[in-house]
């Protein structure tokens, strides 16, 4: 199992992903609390996670 | 035997969405096939997509509701269907579809200007709670306690700006004793409920409200079940109030989170879900 890390994007936390993550995955930041998306897998790539739309939901 | 091919159309992928991936990804003989919403594009008419059924998972709804309509012109059937999504993301379609049916529901008025409104309001009474027609998680639901709120309430909502805010949901308050019940039918199943408790009187878990099992009786069973009906039918999520006198529905969600209920209730949702949906396609696949 392939154990990926990368650093938080906000906050330079290093991430555990403990195994590879699918494009589009949601990631928390324990350290600033940010939402992070994967948004490329090589190199993994993490970028802040859009913000909450009006029609989002269930 | 050849593969099933099954789109998952999706935008951000959350817990939900890798659980379901997960479900499917454990199938034999299933070839899942991503569909981000954020990089497709259609052309009605032209389009082909070779799978045999997509399940719609866009945290959008318009994104959910369009790509379902340009997939199924393209001759894939989708869970849940276009229709049924377009029913249950708008809150007065929905319950428009429930009382004609006859399933217990909230007393609720429409209007479409704010003189009207407070007309619709002051003939309910108060308290009363007014939602958009479009949006989920608790956003933008106020409970109004008297005249005043109501008019203060109006007066921003004509502020707003978009035109769904044009259309002025009012429903009775029904008080909850701080709970409601949150049911999952997939197909012609009542498959798990969940209690949502908290102290506030949105019992949303995206606001914290927290959730234990719910054994299904018959009674919600029945009522989950004449709701997903009415709607159209699916994988759906329906969140129920206990009154007094009877259960009634409250809302019927069509791409439903089911996340914190797996635990609680000993249910693999995401895996029923994921049967569903192979099965739809298998039944496709035979009439075709």
């Amino acid at each position: 199992m392939t154990n990926l890390t990368n650093e938080c994007p906000v906050c330079g936390a290093m991430l555990d992903f403990g195994s590879t993550p699918l494009i589009g995955e949601l990631k928390d930041c324990m350290d600033c609390g940010v939402e992070l998306e994967v948004t490329g897998i090589e190199p993994l790539t993490l970028t802040e996670a859009p913000n909450e739309e009006e029609d989002w939901g269930e | 035997m050849s593969s099933m091919r099954i789109g998952f159309y999706h935008s951000l992928i959350r817990m939900d969405e890798k659980r379901l991936i997960e479900s499917f990804q454990s199938m034999p003989d299933v070839d899942l096939v991503f569909m981000d919403d954020r990089k497709m594009t259609f052309e009605p008419g032209r389009d082909r997509f070779d799978m045999d059924a997509v399940l719609a998972r866009s945290i959008s709804h318009s994104r959910n509701l369009y790509g379902l309509k340009l997939l199924e012109s393209a001759g894939i059937p989708c869970v849940n269907s276009a229709a049924v999504t377009e029913v249950c993301g708008d809150k007065l379609k929905t319950s428009v579809a429930l009382v004609c049916a006859g399933v217990p529901h909230p007393r609720l008025m429409a209007a479409f200007t704010p003189e009207s409104a407070l007309v619709a309001i002051e003939n309910i009474g108060y308290p009363v709670v007014l939602k958009p027609i479009v949006g989920s998680w608790g956003r933008l639901i106020a409970k109004i306690n008297d005249r005043d709120a109501a008019e203060a309430v109006l007066e921003h909502k004509a502020g707003l700006g978009h035109y769904e805010h044009s259309i002025f949901y009012v429903q009775q308050y029904v008080e909850k004793s701080g709970r409601d019940i949150r049911s999952f039918v997939v197909g012609d199943r009542c498959v798990a409920a969940v209690y949502r408790s908290g102290p506030h009187w949105k019992t949303n878990t995206a606001l914290g409200a927290s959730v234990c099992n719910c054994p299904v009786s018959e009674e919600i069973s029945a009522l989950s079940l004449d709701a997903a009906r009415a709607v159209g039918g699916g994988v759906l999520a329906v969140d129920l109030f206990e009154t007094a006198d009877c259960l009634m529905v409250n809302e019927v969600n069509d791409t439903m989170e089911f996340k914190n209920s797996i635990e609680p209730t000993g249910v693999d949702i995401p895996r029923l879900v994921a049967e569903h949906v192979i099965s739809t396609a298998e039944q496709e696949v035979a009439c075709a």
